[in-house]
């Protein structure tokens, strides 16, 4: 390691402290400041700048680097998630190690939150304890890694596929993971797409086609990913392969066992509106092209048992003795997007508990809407399949709803619900729509004509208001709320309600947050390191988040936010070397006992201990936790020493 | 041929009784040099001490903590009269089992050991050659009261370390002034155990429990001042199924043992996941250590009086 600095001379520090507009200056005495500054121990240079992250505000550090020959730099500004980056380069660039430039918080830990006089005397002891910092710090070299150049893609909806395709394209391996049989997502279930009315399989499937072809891109559908340890670049991910007791290349989709199977029971990808085998395709196009044996509800995976399938396969595609397989592979970057279920209908009380057949939700509404959907797209209801004449249409049904339900909003329901409404008076041409909303928030290109077209049919009838209570009567839905527009109670005799019920996280998502080591928010969406400025990454280095995992939103957005994420990923897959922070943990080996008590404290996975502890630099994110566990002093961290804190928090508290 | 002294100050007489364990290598030590001055082996007093000439002693080994005002006078004459000093044993170290006594003032001492009718006041007829030394307000390590050139930690010192003090210096080859005979890592690294399930979720004392003979002693709830702890003795203690209790006084960088070793507990302490119930399970654990001062300071109080100063009226001399 180069000489600390103080170098033989002493140090020759820079104080740099910035107004941020009023940010800073509002409340701290920025002059005073520098004064203060000025007259520290090793401070040669003190001045002030309007807006210092600027370029002349950066120019100015750079001269004065140059001109004074600092050997440290303290810059009093934001916090150091912000600038730092823009200061050490500034720094490196006028021929100063990076490492040698520290930031003084003055605004997010001073300005912001104090006001008055004492919050200059804050600012002053801050930027005193950096300065006495700096002058311990030593100058830093960034750690350089190898990296794989493999993509984990996690989610075979449109948001995986788009990533997949994206990073594909881009030349990267992608390992794309789903957990169902096919990919396809909820993307496959809808009918038609808001507000151009396509059909949303007739442009689902082609990507899926791509998805499948591609040689850069291998789906494990029916997997779970089990493991994942590692790091940026080096994610070593355990994948768990469900058998599908159906050998995917010898299936020829004949489908004759399922003809033959005996069992039956709901169809997931009709919402349960319809029934299946317990060996299906869940729907003609799913990619993988296979059929899948459900073990759970099959008879019995010994011949024995039944075997019915497996004697009608011509193709002699069915293996009962197929194996669970575990998959492992190396990836640089992983991006997950599972996406989202809807709030079950059982959670709402007002609306039935879902024990009212001819209430259903959102999605499986969408089925009967569908070409190829239980009703072959023929509006019927659920109960006695009869054409419902009077359809009652609820939004915001578990959304924006803190007390009971969900808080926030989901987005998409306004305008889907249009689109049902729509599509409904379509297909019963004398059919009449009521539709409930708060509010129609339709921001989006060509939304809210979309939105204007279903309110301005004659037979649907937008009604401003909550309902209060659906019920039974006879073989009605009665459904009583209010108009708060003319403010007169509201009673329909309905054949059919459609709730637009909230868009909440996939099953599984905190489990898989947990493996990942990611941030869930309070509603359980994965939680971005920036929900303006980096809202694709997780705080993990090297994961990304695309589509409703990330919280509600409609496909086009899904889809731009799957190429961002592949984008990034993609940044880090094609990149020559990875570089880490060098301002991490370090063992003194001469001091180490090899006592272990570090190594379970890191949080990060990072220490391995055999005659003395090492410490993996990739992995650490400079927490500081083994420092304190070691119990001899062997284990520090680069550039805050023991005796750089103590000499920080003397600086701080001294008089005057 | 060298003029070694060897003197007892504030201690219990186990350092001079060390020396046995060199065995056969005494004998060779004792022909090799010249005792002037050792009064648990030969007849010298005070007045021969002063007699001697201005360094006229090569190597000067003191044990004991300083406790009283005549611990002091007999130091200060044995530095100037020896060429180098060495602080044998955790008492002369860091004040030892002794400097316990620091938590008390003086005069609660007195009054705690000899009742409420002691006063520590000079004899009637005024001071004496024949009255008791006046006591020191605390105990101090040696290097409280004289610089000293060469620490044989331990409690008594490992024969090792003896040996090492007496080939070096008898060979001419003394490491710079400021040395600690004994290792720079902690007695883990000598300690056999195995070291696995690290975590600390009950705390026992050593006749608590008959300890498995592989594992680590501190995995099972025994509070063992290894990690903290210099090495040098072979890790002796917890080969013999007992606990580290710190003897050979902290690694260099460890600083205060107590708060080393309060870092490390809280860092191993582990009752059950994350949570207000389990922060609570793991206080509880950590407040079932009976003694911490006596089991974590045992023989550092004196050097490290930072823990101790709310208990002790009187501020404590430092040492250089």
């Amino acid at each position: 390691m180069a000489a600390p600095n103080p170098g033989p001379k002493g140090p020759r520090v820079g104080v740099f402290v910035c107004y941020c507009g009023k940010n800073i200056a509002g409340t701290v005495d920025v002059k005073k400041v520098a004064e203060a500054a000025a007259g520290l121990p090793g401070v040669v240079y003190a001045t002030t700048h309007e807006y210092m992250c600027s370029d002349p505000g950066q120019e100015l550090v750079k001269r004065a680097i140059r001109e004074q020959r600092l050997t440290g730099v303290v810059v009093a500004a934001c916090s150091p998630s912000m600038h730092e980056v823009t200061f050490r380069r500034a720094a490196q660039e006028a021929g100063l190690n990076p490492y040698l430039l520290e930031i003084a918080n003055v605004r997010e830990q001073c300005s912001w939150v104090h006001e008055g006089p004492a919050a200059t005397d804050k600012a002053v002891r801050i930027v005193r304890a950096m300065v006495e910092k700096v002058k311990g710090n030593h100058p830093l070299t960034p750690v350089e890694i190898g990296h794989s150049r493999t993509c984990l893609v996690i989610g075979g909806g449109i948001a995986g596929i788009q990533a997949a395709l994206d990073v594909a394209d881009a030349g990267f391996d992608v390992i794309l993971v789903e957990r169902s049989p096919t990919i396809g997502g909820r993307m496959a279930q809808l009918s038609e797409t808001f507000p151009t009315l396509d059909c949303s399989q007739c442009i689902l499937t082609p990507k899926m086609v791509d998805a499948s072809r591609h040689p850069k891109i291998r789906i494990l559908a029916y997997s779970e990913v089990e493991e994942v340890t590692g790091f940026l670049g080096n994610y070593r991910v355990r994948i768990r392969r469900k058998p599908a007791y159906v050998i995917a290349d010898k299936c020829n989709l004949c489908g004759e066992c399922a003809k033959v199977c005996p069992v039956r029971v709901p169809n997931e990808f009709d919402q349960g509106l319809s029934e299946r085998a317990a060996i299906y395709i869940p729907f003609p196009q799913a990619v993988p092209s296979s059929y899948t044996l459900d073990a759970k509800n099959c008879l019995g995976l010994v011949p024995l048992t039944c075997g019915e399938c497996a004697k009608v396969c011509e193709a002699k595609a069915i293996d009962y003795d197929m194996q669970e397989e575990i998959v492992e592979e190396e990836v640089g970057a992983i991006i997950v997007a599972t996406g989202y279920d809807l709030y079950p209908k059982e959670a709402m009380a007002e609306y039935g508990h879902g024990t009212v057949p001819d209430v259903i939700d959102g999605l499986e509404f969408e089925r009967l809407l569908s070409a190829s959907g239980p009703t072959k797209g023929q509006v019927r209801r659920p109960s006695d399949g009869k054409v419902p004449r009077e359809v009652v249409f609820i939004q915001c049904s578990g959304s924006r709803d803190p007390e009971l339900h969900k808080p926030y909003c989901s987005k998409i329901c306004c305008m889907y619900t249009a689109k049902h409404a729509l599509l409904y008076r379509h297909n019963v041409h004398d059919g009449k729509a009521y539709v409930f909303y708060i509010d129609i928030r339709a921001g989006g290109k060509d939304y809210e004509e979309f939105v204007n077209r279903a309110m301005e049919d004659d037979r649907i009838l937008y009604l401003r208001g909550k309902v209060a209570k659906v019920f039974r009567e006879e073989d009605k839905v009665m459904v009583w709320g209010v108009d708060t527009l003319t403010g007169k109670r509201i009673e329909i005799r309905a054949d059919l309600v459609v709730l637009a019920q909230a868009m909440v996280p996939a099953e599984g998502t905190w489990d898989l947050a947990r493996k990942l080591r990611i941030a869930c928010g309070s509603e359980g969406f994965l939680k971005e390191a920036h929900p303006k400025l980096r809202p694709l990454e997780a705080l993990s280095a090297g994961i990304f988040m695309a589509g409703a995992a990330q919280g509600p939103k409609d496909i086009p957005e899904a889809v731009a936010q799957a190429s961002g994420a592949a984008a990034k990923a993609v940044g880090i897959l094609s990149a020559d070397k990875l570089v880490h922070s060098p301002e991490v943990a370090e063992v003194d080996e001469d001091l180490c006992s090899g006592c272990k008590l570090c190594a379970p404290q890191c949080p990060y996975g990072a220490i391995t201990v055999d005659e003395v502890a090492h410490v993996n630099e990739i992995l650490c994110e400079s927490c500081g936790t083994c420092v304190a566990a070691c119990p001899s002093g062997a284990m520090s961290l680069r550039n805050c020493q023991d005796e750089q804190v103590v000499r920080m928090v003397q600086a701080a508290l001294a008089e005057g | 041929m060298p003029k070694v002294a060897v003197y007892w100050t504030g201690g219990c007489g186990g350092c001079d009784v060390s020396f046995l364990e060199l065995g056969p290598k005494l004998l060779d030590v004792l022909s090799q040099v010249e005792v002037v001055f050792w009064p648990a082996l030969v007849d010298t007093k005070r007045q021969d001490l002063e007699a001697l000439p201005g360094k006229a002693i090569d190597l000067a080994l003191i044990n004991g903590t300083l406790r009283t005002q005549e611990n002091v006078e007999m130091v200060e004459v044995l530095r100037s009269k020896s060429r180098y000093v060495v602080a044998f044993g955790a008492c002369a170290h860091l004040g030892g089992v002794p400097g316990l006594a620091n938590l008390k003032s003086r005069e609660e001492l007195l009054v705690e050991v000899f009742g409420g009718g002691f006063r520590p006041t000079p004899p009637p007829g005024g001071p004496s050659e024949h009255a008791l030394p006046e006591l020191l307000p605390q105990t101090l390590p040696l290097a409280g009261a004289i610089p000293v050139d060469y620490v044989v930690p331990g409690c008594p010192p490992p024969p090792a370390l003896i040996a090492d003090l007496f080939e070096r210096a008898l060979a001419g080859d003394l490491p710079p002034a400021g040395h600690v005979f004994g290792k720079d890592k902690a007695v883990c690294e000598e300690c056999p155990r195995k070291k696995e399930d690290r975590k600390l979720d009950k705390i026992v004392r050593p006749h608590e429990l008959q300890p498995d003979g592989e594992r680590c002693l501190l995995d099972q709830g025994m509070i063992c001042m290894g990690p903290v702890t210099r090495g040098g003795c072979e890790a002796a203690c917890p080969k013999a199924a007992m606990p580290c209790t710190g003897c050979l006084g902290p690694t260099p960088k460890a600083g205060d043992p107590v708060l080393a070793m309060i870092s490390a507990l809280a860092s191993l302490v582990r009752a059950g996941e994350e949570g207000e119930a389990a922060f609570s399970a793991e206080d509880k654990v950590l407040d079932s250590l009976a003694d911490p001062l006596g089991t974590l300071a045992k023989y550092s109080l004196p050097s490290f009086p930072r823990l101790a100063r709310s208990c002790v009226p009187t501020p404590v001399r430092r040492g250089p």
